[in-house]
């Protein structure tokens, strides 16, 4: 890997586990919704899915995981295999998202963050049974401001970046 | 954004809400269904009042009965996400104790025979 976008791949990861620690700090909704947060974190992800590709934004979102997983709650505990399967599902569906160019940055935004807690959900159905479903309805809902929010910070980041980076 | 994205949203707020007038027809329980480890280990007659104690993968769960519902009163958790919900009493609310392994279903007996 060249060294320059190494070096950017780094800083891009440090700065998406700094909104991770960030966003757990607001305390929107926090208790009501066990597990609904911004995701700001996801800004970071799309912004290296649209300028780099599938292959670095799954590193830096594994990578990104494991290092949360390290400084707060642990890794391989329960919410740390949340993060994961959230983290992977939702990377996964975006990209093929991106793929079929049907919807714009936005649109792509918002899914991921719906998938992001559909996988959440996915792996919370595994350990507790199927009372975790009944969040579905709620967090479908509750993912398109955030998605959108998160889209439209990305999309402004991408569009002045995309010389840059 | 482009008319596809306006389509998305619209399409996840129909489905979603949706849901939500299926799942949650609001109608008042009569039982509280206790779970651990997604196995039924304890049922509660809300009219009934009382302070219930089951065990959880982390300790002792304290649950509350009385005319409001059903709460968890204490529990050992790193967020205590589930004493903090407060009372639940509709049919399908759930308390979900995840590092407790714990979970809380209100029942209707009707209902649930035609579920099962």
């Amino acid at each position: 890997m060249e060294l320059r976008k190494f070096t950017r791949l780094s800083m891009l990861l440090a700065l998406s586990v700094v909104l991770n620690i960030i966003e757990s700090f607001l305390p929107i909704f926090n208790g009501m919704i066990p597990g609904f947060k911004l995701g700001l974190a996801n800004i970071i992800i799309l912004l290296t899915l649209y300028i780099y590709g599938f292959k670095d934004a799954i590193y830096l979102s594994v990578s990104r995981v494991f290092l949360v997983g390290i400084l707060r709650t642990g890794v391989f505990s329960i919410t740390f295999l949340f993060s994961l399967s959230g983290a992977i599902f939702s990377l996964l569906v975006m990209t093929l998202v991106k793929k079929t160019n049907f919807f714009s940055l936005i649109g792509v935004s918002i899914i991921g963050s719906l998938c992001h807690s559909v996988g959440q959900i996915l792996v919370a159905i595994l350990f507790t049974g199927n009372g975790a479903i009944y969040y579905l309805p709620y967090i479908m809902l509750l993912s398109v401001p955030t998605g959108i929010l998160t889209g439209l910070i990305s999309k402004e980041l991408v569009n002045q970046f995309k010389n840059i980076l | 954004m482009k008319k596809s994205d306006v389509i998305l949203i619209i399409t996840i707020l129909i489905i979603s809400s949706l849901i939500m007038l299926i799942w949650f027809k609001k109608k008042e329980g009569n039982k509280a269904i206790v779970y651990y480890d997604s196995k039924a280990i304890l049922q509660l007659d809300l009219k009934q009042n009382g302070i219930y104690e089951v065990e959880g993968a982390k300790g002792k769960v304290k649950i509350e009965v009385n005319s409001h519902g059903v709460r968890v009163v204490a529990e050992n958790s790193p967020y205590h996400i589930c004493s903090r919900q407060g009372y639940i009493k509709k049919s399908y609310e759930t308390i979900v104790c995840l590092p407790n392994k714990i979970v809380i279903k209100i029942a209707n007996e009707e209902i649930d025979t035609v579920v099962r």
